[in-house]
């Protein structure tokens, strides 16, 4: 190895040596409380990262984001509360931010503006049965479940997949109750409806 | 009974004419299975639904969706690199 390389490396290892040393009291309680607080729940915020990027890699970026930034104002975080629900409105805001810029390129459509009826819908709705659900869609869940907008797929995978309470959610999208209570509403009448067109486009038999 | 009555709607019911109730029960329905609904919405769905045979598909076919997006959405485990990563990141921050 080149001298200059192993000289470098020195010099970066000895910073972080003396960067933890010198603020390391304060900075092990941060560390001993994210550790305690945050990390538990780190398999289900990986999870909510995948469900909102639909992309293992950005999803990967999305969750170190915000545990960086959980570990960053992790003094604004009150020991004892509801550190889930902290961490969620974090990859929320996160994943929003990154979004709102990316929605912005030309080229892309914010699907979560369009109203979804097809022609026939509504019949398709009537028709459905719940062993048609049980039985015949499999992955089109899934994929029924993606396809939503992001606002409306947020409120299913929080409240369906995570178990949160509206109250909790209310907390996390940083909106009232009423609308968590419409918006869920809505999602479930979109979702519905994408898998009755499923279950008809497979006939009904 | 309820079941019963339920058959004959499903059986010799016209699909066109709708329960002037759906909407309201179908989203106490959804409050109910949410489990954020007061014990008077539930009495009334409970009820009304034994009778109704649309607003018990409603309420079946919700069940059902809620329990295929749970299944047919697994939790994903975290690859250990991933967490790895955050915890060096976070030790030397
Ligand atoms: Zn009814």
């Amino acid at each position: 190895m080149a001298y200059r390389q192993r000289l470098a490396a020195f010099f970066d290892n000895f910073e972080a040596m003396s960067k933890s040393t010198l603020a390391s009291g304060a900075e092990d309680k941060k560390a001993a409380l994210f550790e305690r607080e945050f990390l538990p729940h780190l398999e289900a915020l990986y999870n909510f990262a995948l469900k909102l990027t639909l992309n293992a890699d950005d999803a990967k970026d999305l969750l170190q984001e915000t545990c960086l930034k959980a570990y960053r104002f992790i003094d604004s975080y009150k020991d004892g509360t509801n550190a889930k629900a902290w961490l969620f409105r974090i990859m929320k805001n996160g994943f929003i931010n990154d979004y709102r810029k990316k929605s912005k390129q030309p080229g892309m459509v914010d699907y979560a503006d369009v109203e979804y009826m097809q022609e026939g819908t509504q019949e398709a709705v009537y028709n459905l049965r719940p062993d048609m659900i049980r039985g015949k869609l499999g992955d089109e869940i899934t994929n029924a479940l993606d396809s939503l907008g992001v606002d409306f797929r947020t409120v299913i995978i929080l409240c369906d997949l995570e178990g949160f309470k509206y109250e909790e959610m209310a907390e996390i999208l940083e909106i009232p109750i009423g609308t968590v209570r419409s918006r869920l509403h809505r999602a479930r009448t979109m979702l519905k409806e994408k898998l009755a067109d499923y279950a008809a486009k497979m006939g009904y038999k | 009974m309820g079941k019963f009555i339920r058959w004959l709607g499903r059986t010799f019911g016209s699909k066109k004419k709708r329960c002037p109730e759906e909407q309201r029960c179908l989203e106490l329905v959804r409050l109910m299975l949410d489990e954020e609904s007061t014990p008077e919405d539930n009495a009334y769905v409970l009820n009304h639904i034994d009778k109704c045979y649309q607003c018990y598909d409603n309420y079946d076919i919700e069940k059902a969706i809620r329990e295929a997006v749970k299944k047919k959405n697994r939790k994903a485990k975290i690859p250990h690199e991933v967490v790895n990563e955050i915890r060096n990141k976070i030790n030397l921050a």
